[in-house]
């Protein structure tokens, strides 16, 4: 494609893990990038987790440098709380129309020094914490959050819902003068000639599958709300309490939540399980752990290395079939049989699941939009699996990370290199 | 050369101002010698304060500046380019964080101001000993040499190769194609292998911009990012070499099998119709499944995990070609009993649980179990095993497949030394970063993809073989010359005592050995400035220049005054 008339800006959708990669590379390549990102930051849900498996390496520590890269880079247009709305045209000439949100705060002007939150007479819960602890209604949504720029939340500040035309609190506190009620959502044109989707995962919703008790019995976990509770920058600042206060004596890691439901198997959970058995021993050192699962699925070089020296913490894992989860007393009894069909019962303080991957919930949608088809499970469909699986049945869009399959980081920042590679071999 | 030093403190709105009282700290520092300007601004960072400084660099004259404000990682590379835009060398230039450090942390405004006076100072006294730093560029040739004529060295070759880009592409066989030649199809389209790649080498072939050497090894790249030179070696004939110039490297060199003879309570070797995987695939590519005697089997076993115990880590793919083989055996003899003997059934990917329950059933089980040993008789052979429950069974069958771990090929030692990579866990070539760099290595500029990082299919191979091009696409430019970094490890002719501990703590290969000398020499282009050979020199020859042991240590006394 030698054509003069081509655009050479590329429009990146999503700015988790691949995102971020993919327009880090295209910059460096010289191109232009437009990165639009749905939620108010940067960093998807990698900034969620304290730390990573197989080397535990702090999360925020390992992102944070490649967020600061991306807000600093000057071929790097970032669009946040927008979203695409359109896509016209073909591989080399494509026009998209985006819905930017207003934030209502001055990107330029805010310094991130947090003093408008305090003033703020709306509370909620923060959905970035899961819901396990409140925020304003002008907020980031968690400390060290990049872009560190809040946005009001129009759905519940006083001001926009009429409730307290006058409001103006926030505004008030702020000494930049950074926040403006006055500012309006944008329609924009974007003419690019690529296009990567890179927009990331959902987890299944573990209410769908009831009998793990999640949402009925106190203290059954998420995995991601036990990341957000283990995180120090979290609603416990990386205290392991149960509903009461109590540090937790034992608890259960229930594995493959969902996988019947989904027929996949998500392939991260069974390493992220057993980092959590090493979150749980280095705050609780005394817990008595156990991990409930059909098959150990621990794929790669490093992986089962780190699985053996969880097991030497003296982690109980037990093959299980039929688990249900119920209140029992003030605790929880864990149901399950095991390998030989026997049925038994163990009392534990806290559960913890890991559920299954599944594509976010617009995916549809979003396909739609960019001409794209998804796969049977929902998630956005390659092409061919054996030709490339960034590749898609229209040309001059291609996917990467999770929003393609159930994957762990190094596999989806792969799809965002192959992705930009992709992107350059072809339009070279 | 007279040393104008202007300082100057944000008042960062009130974040810094309400915490520190900002005119004591200009008090004590105005009269500090070779100090000529110590003044307040409301927000340095922000437009008018950015244009406020740079009038301030020229006006005043300044040779260094100091700012007192935020952390480094928010603003330092604002002010760096204020420092540029003014005329002056941007690392003539030191930040002192009285933000972060200091006002949002230390509840006293006394002490915070006592503290935000001693980190001024401190940063005064070290900008005195800064030197002038300057960015260098250097000429980049943009042609690549691909290790390895598998699917991934293909896959590269192909994405990477434009007119203005060459190729070589380096095969120890004789056929370029790998393993994936001997596969009649693959999981879990099960689509036929040959036909992904018979084009893609066609198309290898026909480009006048890729030069292929097969039968050939590469003996020796030597050099840096943008500029290594190749000698490249025919096995078949040593008279016969070849020496070109490349920027980028990509090791895509592939896996081999676990030697089941390493484990031989399979009876590999000994007992006929125990066949490794790739041994399976190769009878079932060429044509009929059958026993030693010309028979079809009957009934078959394949076993999983082989080596696992040895190796250390599980092969990701096992489990999927396994179910693949049941569906050979199948559509090959219909009436087949195969039992699969594994311990987890590891089959991670959105499509592949689905391959699997299409797969079990109709005469084939799959039997957890451990403990599993093949022997003989009668005219079958045996598989004994433990079963879940721990009891003892055995099932005789007539052929033996078995599933071996993959490592990395045995040339992988001598590529890593060759390219000054290391090799990880399993003696697979290490990655730069587990999770963000999985393609890069600690040497700039060269490449893993494939089975030689790890054991990985088919699609996850192209992926890493894509990612490793577009890496170099994005980063090695034709006609673009390429910036080294700047604050580059030295090491000082005089001090060296020649022990040559640096070498073996240098992680990118960037020092040498001057024999003649019988010192150490760092290469600028190559160094990252990581400090290894610093920390490790016992003689203090080697420094990081705008971190020396100088600057460190007049900051540090100044800050601990």
């Amino acid at each position: 494609m030698n054509e003069k008339d081509q655009h050479t800006d590329v429009l990146v959708i999503g700015a988790g893990m691949a995102g971020i990669e993919a327009s880090l590379m295209l910059s460096k390549a010289d191109r232009k990038v437009h990165l639009v990102e749905r939620t108010s930051y940067t960093g998807g849900t990698a900034i969620k987790f304290e730390e990573v498996f197989s080397n535990m390496e702090c999360s925020t520590c390992m992102v944070a440098p490649r967020q600061q890269e991306l807000l600093q880079d000057k071929n790097i247009n970032l669009l946040t709380l927008a979203e695409v709305e359109e896509v016209k045209g073909s591989f080399g000439k494509f026009t998209v129309k985006i819905h930017k949100k207003a934030r209502y705060v001055d990107m330029q002007n805010c310094i991130g020094c947090n003093a408008c939150f305090e003033p703020c007479p709306v509370s909620l819960k923060n959905e970035f914490e899961e819901g396990l602890s409140e925020r304003k209604a002008i907020y980031v949504p968690c400390a060290g959050a990049l872009p560190n720029v809040p946005m009001i939340d129009t759905d519940h500040c006083l001001r926009f819902k009429g409730k307290d035309k006058d409001c103006k609190a926030c505004q008030e506190a702020c000494m930049f003068e950074a926040i403006d009620f006055n500012q309006k959502d944008e329609q924009l044109e974007l003419k690019v000639g690529a296009i990567v989707a890179a927009t990331g995962f959902n987890i299944f919703d573990s209410k769908k599958a009831p009998q793990y008790g999640y949402g009925k019995v106190d203290d059954v976990y998420t995995a991601i709300e036990f990341e957000r509770l283990y995180a120090s920058n979290g609603p416990t600042e990386g205290n392991i309490v149960l509903k009461n206060g109590d540090a937790p004596r034992s608890a259960a890691i229930i594995h493959c939540v969902g996988r019947d439901k989904k027929g996949y198997c998500s392939s991260v959970c069974c390493m992220y399980s057993l980092k959590f058995n090493h979150y749980l021993k280095s705050k609780i050192p005394e817990i008595k752990i156990s991990e409930f699962y059909t098959d150990l699925c621990i794929p790669g070089k490093s992986h089962q290395k780190f699985y053996e020296k969880m097991k030497e913490t003296e982690v109980d894992m037990i093959r299980a079939s039929e688990i249900e989860v119920a209140k029992q007393g003030k605790g929880i009894a864990v149901k399950f049989s095991n390998g030989n069909g026997k049925k038994s019962n163990l009392p534990v303080d806290m559960v913890i699941l890991a559920p299954a991957i599944e594509p976010r919930d617009d995916a549809s949608k979003l396909a739609k939009i960019l001409g794209i088809s998804i796969d049977e499970y929902g998630f956005f469909k390659e092409e061919n699996p054996d030709v490339s699986s960034v590749v898609t049945s229209k040309p001059g869009v291609f996917i990467a990370g999770c929003s393609q399959g159930a994957k762990n980081i190094q596999d989806s920042v792969s799809q965002a290199s192959a992705s930009v590679g992709k992107v350059l071999s072809l339009s070279k | 050369m007279e040393r104008k030093i202007g300082v100057y403190i944000c008042e960062c709105g009130p974040n810094i101002a309400e915490k520190v009282d900002i005119d004591k700290v200009i008090d004590a520092v105005s009269s500090i010698d070779g100090v000529v300007v110590a003044e307040k601004y409301k927000l340095l960072c922000s437009a008018d304060g950015k244009k406020f400084l740079e009038e301030q660099i020229k006006k005043q004259g300044l040779t260094h500046l100091v700012i007192s404000a935020c952390s480094p990682k928010d603003h330092e590379k604002t002010f760096m380019e204020v420092c540029e835009n003014a005329g002056i060398n941007p690392y003539l230039f030191q930040l002192a964080n009285i933000r972060e450090q200091c006002a949002w942390i230390t509840e006293d405004k006394d002490e915070a101001t006592k503290k935000a006076i001693r980190l001024t100072k401190a940063a005064i006294k070290r900008v005195r000993y800064h030197a002038s730093l300057e960015k260098k560029e250097i000429d980049s040739n943009p042609d690549v040499l691909v290790i390895g004529g598998g699917i991934a060295g293909i896959e590269a070759s192909l994405q990477l190769v434009s007119p203005d880009r060459k190729i070589y592409l380096v095969e120890k066989t004789s056929s370029l194609g790998g393993l994936i030649t001997n596969y009649e199809k693959t999981f879990p389209s099960m689509e036929p292998g040959s036909s992904i790649i018979k084009q893609k080498i066609q198309d290898l072939n026909n480009d006048e911009n890729i030069k292929i050497f097969t039968d050939s090894e590469v003996e020796e790249t030597i050099g840096f990012f943008g500029n290594f030179e190749v000698k490249v070696k025919k096995i078949t004939d040593v008279e016969e070499a070849a020496e070109f110039d490349v920027g980028a490297v990509v090791l895509a060199t592939g896996s081999t099998l676990f030697d089941p003879k390493k484990a031989p309570q399979y009876g590999y070797g000994k007992f006929d119709d125990v066949l490794t995987s790739l041994e399976f695939e190769k009878m079932n590519l060429s044509g009929g499944i059958s026993l030693k005697n010309g028979k079809p089997p009957k009934s078959a076993a394949i076993i999983h995990c082989v080596g696992r115990n040895e190796k250390g880590y599980c092969s990701e793919i096992c489990c999927m070609y396994s179910l693949k083989f049941v569906r050979y055996l199948k559509d090959k003899i219909p009436n087949i009993k195969v039992s699969n003997f594994y311990s987890d059934l590891c089959i991670p990917g959105k499509s592949h649980q689905k391959f699997y329950e299409q797969t079990k059933g109709n005469n084939v089980d799959f039997v957890r179990s451990s403990d599993v040993e093949v022997t003989k008789k009668g005219d079958k052979l045996d598989i004994n095993y433990k079963n879940e429950t721990g009891s003892k069974n055995n099932i005789p069958v007539d052929m033996v497949i078995l599933a071996p771990a993959i490592e990395p090929t045995s040339d992988a030692p001598k590529l890593a030394e060759i390219t000054s990579i290391s090799q990880g866990d399993g003696g697979f070539f290490s990655e730069e970063h587990e999770k963000i760099n999985p393609v890069s290595t600690s040497t700039e500029g060269v490449y893993i993809a494939g089975g030689a990082q790890g054991p990985k299919d088919i699609p996850k191979t192209i992926i890493q073989a894509e990612a490793a091009a577009g890496k170099i696409l994005s980063s090695l430019i034709p006609g673009r010359k390429i910036e080294p970094e700047v604050k580059t490890s030295q090491i000082s002719e005089s001090l060296c005592i020649g022990c040559k501990l640096c070498l073996s703590v240098c992680s990118y290969g960037s020092i040498t050995f001057d024999e003649a000398k019988k010192i150490s020499v760092v290469n600028e282009v190559i160094c990252r400035g990581c400090g290894n050979c610093v920390a490790a020199c016992p003689s203090g020859a080697a420094s990081v220049k705008h971190f020396t042991f100088n600057q460190l240590y007049q900051e540090l006394m100044e800050a601990v005054q």
